[in-house]
Order: structure tokens, then C-alpha cells, then sequence
């Protein structure tokens, strides 16, 4: 199509903006041009547009590839600040007992004074974890009952699914920020926000289980001529009570991450400690908190995951390795703090 | 000791008639009732439980007039319908719900009566010793004399079974429609059986209702059925025919059958209707 241009022929044409010949195939081919000038002058512009705007970008992140060549030495320095290096036996391997003192003198896990046990920040997190997720189970189960259209007639059902779908929409980390005025920067207020969430998440886990449970069983009550609620409760929830402990198992590990996260915004424990060794650029200590975030949110996956494919008879729970899990707490710590269930 | 009269009985789904003009009644029988699917079996006895109201005609219960779901009818249904997750027992303390509070139920704080009562039934169909196993661990015979104890839990007055051997093996069936029988004797109660299986139906009944297209078609007794009764019900279909019978039901529930359970009743099982 493009020939290159002949003196006979202007530039006009070669572009495809002149007539040249009569027959259909030239007039086609005319045609083709232009279509063609067309197509390279958008690319021209959106070249031109996006090479500005990373321009720009880099202008306003302060990009300086000098900076980071002279700022080497102290990445490299920082590194063995994260994986301080010793021998064990004259084989170079990373100074655990760094972080393993670290973790004791700031209390990360748990001590005893005096006969009494003082919880670490990892326990915060547990804590926070657990009773938002106590706290949030009779409104799930609540929610999540009235959102079923076998108990609660459609449309008035929707009262309830709506609601639920709006503590959806925000994600817990933001929930965090808004009940900050109700109980402070606090664990308190971390606990509150994953009761929150919980209520809007386990509850939908409710009505979708409820959604699937047979109706031989509620006629099979209705007949003994059981009175309605106990229809609800021996016909339907009978029938997903096991399911039910199961998303229960669900949720908490879903709420530990997402308490880590949490901490990172205020709501203490493990997250808190990570956001102040990082303020304060201890990057041994960071990574100490780093190890026991893993451990921590790995195990709890990994016990959640055994006791879920036990109560479901070995129904549909993937059950993944160890290592798997482990590899996969940053994503999945992420994906819960900002409301996103991991899977 | 109890009376179902059907009077007049018809049901409509919209356009389609399910039953039509149905009437008949029976008193302290264990009475079956024949037909294709679709003939309005299904929907007759959902009628009668009060499951569904009928469009037209009454059904009364020893001068009772049935409406809404009744706590002295007991249901027996083809897939069972009992809760798989929770245990036999349980499964048949549910026959005790409308007795007790919705709380105490919930507690499991049924009177020590119903619980006794629970477990006797459970006997009555031979499944004392699994009373604690999981429905959903049991087979489908042993799960389908489940809903017959939770049945019997209800102390009725009237037993409605929905073809409850439909989906069993010929020996699973035989031993249910036997334990059936035997606890409707045991507890006195007027039973009404929808039956697909004509030598089962043949075997165990008193009296046989035939339907089609929603219309009673026989109402009839043992020595009535007739060959050409059943060829009628059903249109000619070879295999249907009544097979000829060596034993009575009698003899089968006196211990022949194969489950070494069995304890089977040593009386006689219809005392006074054709002796």
C-alpha cells in the first residue's frame, strides 16, 4: 500500500486525501490510505500524550537516578540492618537471635511478670481479631437469616441484603477510620470496625449457604406442625449448621489479617509495632515484626484451613501447603484490610 | 381410633386441575393409593397433611375440619426430608416440636416424655441401636424408617406416606412398607399410602384408591383388586401386572425377611377387617 512517492504524484496523494484513477480497486485503495494517515496520526497523539504525562510523573515523584546510585551503599547497609548476617558453626546465615531478642525485650509476643502474663502485640492482634469477630457473629447471623428469601418474604428481604451490601461497600480499613470518634486510635475501635465487617461479610456467607439448602428438610418440619420459627431453626439452619461453623473459621482468619492491617493504621498490636520500628528506621526490628506477622497469619490460615475441610466432609476447601500459605500472606493480608476476600 | 373423610376434594394449579371431585373415606385402615405419576397422589396427600389447602371441598379428621399444617397428622415423604447433618434421634425429637417452646427446643429441653418417646419409635422401626449416628451416615432404607419414627414422635392420629419405596432397592422397600405397617398397627392410627409399586401396594393394603387424571377411578378392598382394576388405572402396560402372591402380608411381617433386626410383631396385623 505504500508505494513509495513518485514525482508524478503529490503528497497529498501518497497520504490518500487526492482522487487518483477511476476503477473501484483504486478508488479502494485511496481509500485505504487515508484510513491508514488516520490510524498514525492517533498513535502520534497518544505517544505524545502519555510521554508528557510519565514526564510529568517523574517531575513530581522527584525522580533521580543519580540519587539512587549514591543511595546504594545505604540500601546495601539497610539490607544487613533487615537480614543481620552471622556464622552459626562458620556458616554465614541471618542473625535470628536479633530478632528473637527484639521480639522479647518489646514484648511482641507475651511475658511473665510477677506470675502474670502480659499479652504482646501479637496477642493484641489476636485479640482484636477474635472479639470483633464474636462481637459481629449475632448480627451476620441475624443479617444473614432475615436476608433469606424463604424466611423474609421478597422484597422486605432486601432491607436486610442492602444493608449488608452497604458495610460491603466500605472496606473494613475505612470503617476503622470512620468509628475513630466512637473509641479513639484504639484496639478498641480495631475491634469494633472488624465487627463491622464481619457483619456484612459472614452474613452474606450466611445467606448465600441458606440459599442452597434443600426444601425436603422444611417440609419435612412443617409437617410435624412445628411453629415458624422452629421451622427456621430445625427445617434451615439445622441443615447449615456445620457450613456455618465453617465460614465462621473462615471469617477469623480473615479477620486476623485484616487486624494486622489495621495495627498499621492505629488499631495496635503486631501492625502498630511494624509502623513504629518503620517510622523510627529499625529495620532489624521491622523485619522481626515482619516474621511474626507471617507466622502468625500464615498458622492461623493453615489451622482455619484444616478444621473448614473437616467440618465440610471433604467438600470443596482447597487445602494449600505450607509453603504456599506462607508465600501467600502479604496478598492475602492486603486483600482482607481492604475489604477484598483472598479467594 | 380416627376417621378421614375426603369430601368432594378438587385442586387447581393455575390452569391444571390436579385433583377433581375426589371423595372417600377410611376408618383405622392402612389404605393405599394407586396411580401415574401425576394422577394428583402427591397433591391429595398434601391436601389431607394440610401442606396445601385445597381449592375446593373439605377434608375432616375425626369431625375435625383439616387447615393448615396439623401437628396430629404424621408425614412420611419419598426423600425422606429429614435434616442429614444432625443424628436419628434428633431427627425424630423434631416430631415433638409443636409440643414445646421454640426456646426449649432450640435447648433441647423437650419433656423427659418426648425424649423416651423419641427413642421408642426409633425402636419401633428397629434403629434403637443407631439412634445416635448421623441420618446422612445411614442408608436409604434405614434413613426412610427415620421419617417414619419422626412420624410417630407426633403421636397422630393419621399416618400419610408419599410413596416412601420410590427410590429404595426391592428389599429396602419391603422391610420400610413392613415397619410402616407394623407401627401403624402399634400405635392404632389410620395410614394412607401412596404407592407406585402394585405387588408392594398389593401386598400391604386394605383398601386401594385409584386414581387418574385427578379423579378417584377405585376405591375398593383387598379381595376386590382385580388385574383388569390395575390395567385400567394404568393403561396397558405389561409389567405392571399383579404378580401372584404365595404369601400374605402376614406371613412377611412374621419374620420373613432378611434384616436380622427385625423383630417382627408376632400378632396378627389386621385383626377384625377380613378375618
Amino acid at each position: 500500500m505504500s508505494t513509495p512517492p513518485s514525482d508524478d504524484n503529490s503528497i497529498a496523494a501518497y497520504f490518500g486525501y487526492e482522487e487518483l484513477g477511476d476503477s473501484p480497486a483504486e478508488r479502494k485503495l485511496q481509500d485505504m490510505k487515508r484510513r491508514k494517515t488516520r490510524r498514525r496520526i492517533w498513535t502520534l497523539v497518544g505517544v505524545s500524550v502519555t510521554g508528557l504525562l510519565f514526564y510529568a510523573s517523574l517531575r513530581v515523584i522527584g525522580f533521580n537516578l543519580a540519587e539512587l546510585v549514591s543511595q546504594l551503599d545505604q540500601f546495601y547497609e539497610a539490607l544487613l540492618e533487615y537480614f543481620p548476617p552471622t556464622t552459626y558453626f562458620g556458616i554465614p546465615f541471618v542473625d535470628l537471635g536479633a530478632y528473637t531478642s527484639f521480639m522479647i525485650e518489646e514484648n511482641l509476643i507475651l511475658t511473665v511478670q510477677g506470675g502474670q502474663i502480659v499479652w504482646g502485640a501479637m496477642f493484641v492482634t489476636m485479640a482484636v481479631a477474635f472479639a470483633g469477630t464474636v462481637l459481629g457473629l449475632p448480627l451476620a447471623l441475624f443479617f444473614g437469616v432475615m436476608s433469606s428469601e424463604r424466611v423474609i418474604p421478597y422484597p422486605f428481604n432486601f432491607v436486610f441484603r442492602g444493608t449488608m451490601s452497604l458495610i460491603r461497600a466500605i472496606p473494613g480499613l475505612v470503617w476503622f477510620l470512620i468509628l475513630i470518634p466512637l473509641a479513639g486510635v484504639t484496639p478498641f475501635t480495631g475491634a469494633l470496625a472488624i465487627m463491622v465487617d464481619t457483619t456484612g461479610y459472614l452474613g452474606r456467607l450466611f445467606t448465600d449457604e441458606l440459599e442452597e439448602i434443600e426444601d425436603g428438610p422444611i417440609e419435612g418440619i412443617r409437617s410435624t406442625g412445628a411453629n415458624r420459627s422452629q421451622v427456621v431453626s430445625f427445617g434451615m439452619l439445622s441443615q447449615v449448621f456445620r457450613q456455618f461453623i465453617a465460614w465462621i473459621a473462615f471469617d477469623l482468619e480473615h479477620n486476623v489479617r485484616a487486624a494486622i492491617g489495621l495495627g498499621i493504621i492505629g488499631a495496635g498490636g503486631l501492625g502498630l509495632e511494624l509502623y513504629i520500628q518503620r517510622q523510627t528506621f529499625n529495620y532489624t526490628e521491622m523485619m522481626a515484626c515482619i516474621i511474626l506477622i507471617f507466622l502468625l497469619a500464615g498458622s492461623v490460615e493453615l489451622v482455619s484451613q484444616r478444621v473448614r475441610s473437616a467440618l465440610r466432609d471433604g467438600d470443596d476447601i482447597e487445602k494449600s501447603g505450607i509453603i504456599e500459605t506462607f508465600a501467600n500472606v502479604p496478598r492475602n493480608i492486603l486483600a482482607s484490610t481492604m475489604g477484598r476476600r483472598g479467594k | 381410633m380416627s376417621t378421614l373423610k375426603v369430601d368432594n376434594v378438587s385442586k387447581q394449579y393455575g390452569d391444571v386441575t390436579a385433583l377433581e371431585e375426589v371423595s372417600f373415606e377410611i376408618e383405622d385402615e392402612f389404605a393405599v393409593l394407586l396411580g401415574e405419576s401425576g394422577a394428583g397422589k402427591s397433591t391429595l396427600l398434601r391436601c389431607v397433611n394440610g401442606l396445601t389447602e385445597p381449592t375446593d371441598g373439605t377434608i375432616v379428621l375425626d369431625d375435625e375440619e383439616i387447615s393448615g399444617s396439623q401437628t396430629n397428622i404424621g408425614m412420611i415423604f419419598q426423600q425422606h426430608n429429614l435434616v442429614d447433618g444432625v443424628s436419628a434421634y434428633l431427627n425424630a425429637l423434631t416430631g415433638s416440636l409443636n409440643r414445646v417452646s421454640m426456646l426449649k427446643s432450640m435447648l433441647q429441653w423437650q419433656s423427659r416424655e418426648d425424649k423416651v418417646r423419641a427413642l421408642e419409635s426409633l425402636e419401633t422401626v428397629g434403629l434403637l441401636e443407631e439412634s445416635h449416628q448421623r441420618v446422612a451416615q445411614m442408608s436409604g432404607g434405614q434413613q426412610q424408617r427415620v421419617g417414619i419414627a419422626r412420624a410417630l414422635v407426633q403421636d397422630p392420629q393419621l399416618l400419610l406416606a408419599d410413596e416412601p419405596v420410590a427410590s429404595l432397592d426391592p428389599s429396602s422397600a419391603e422391610t420400610v412398607m413392613g415397619y410402616l405397617r407394623k407401627a401403624a398397627k402399634e400405635h392404632d392410627v389410620t395410614a394412607l399410602v401412596s404407592l407406585h409399586q402394585v405387588n408392594i401396594a398389593a401386598y400391604f393394603g386394605e383398601r386401594f384408591i385409584g386414581l387418574r387424571d385427578g379423579q378417584k377411578l377405585f376405591d375398593v378392598g383387598r379381595s376386590e383388586l382385580t388385574p383388569e382394576l390395575i390395567d385400567e388405572l394404568y393403561g396397558s402396560v405389561e409389567t405392571v401386572g399383579l404378580a401372584e402372591q404365595e404369601k400374605t402380608v402376614e406371613q412377611v411381617l412374621n419374620g420373613d425377611r432378611d434384616d436380622p433386626d427385625d423383630a417382627a410383631p408376632k400378632e396378627d396385623l389386621r385383626p377384625g377387617i377380613e378375618a
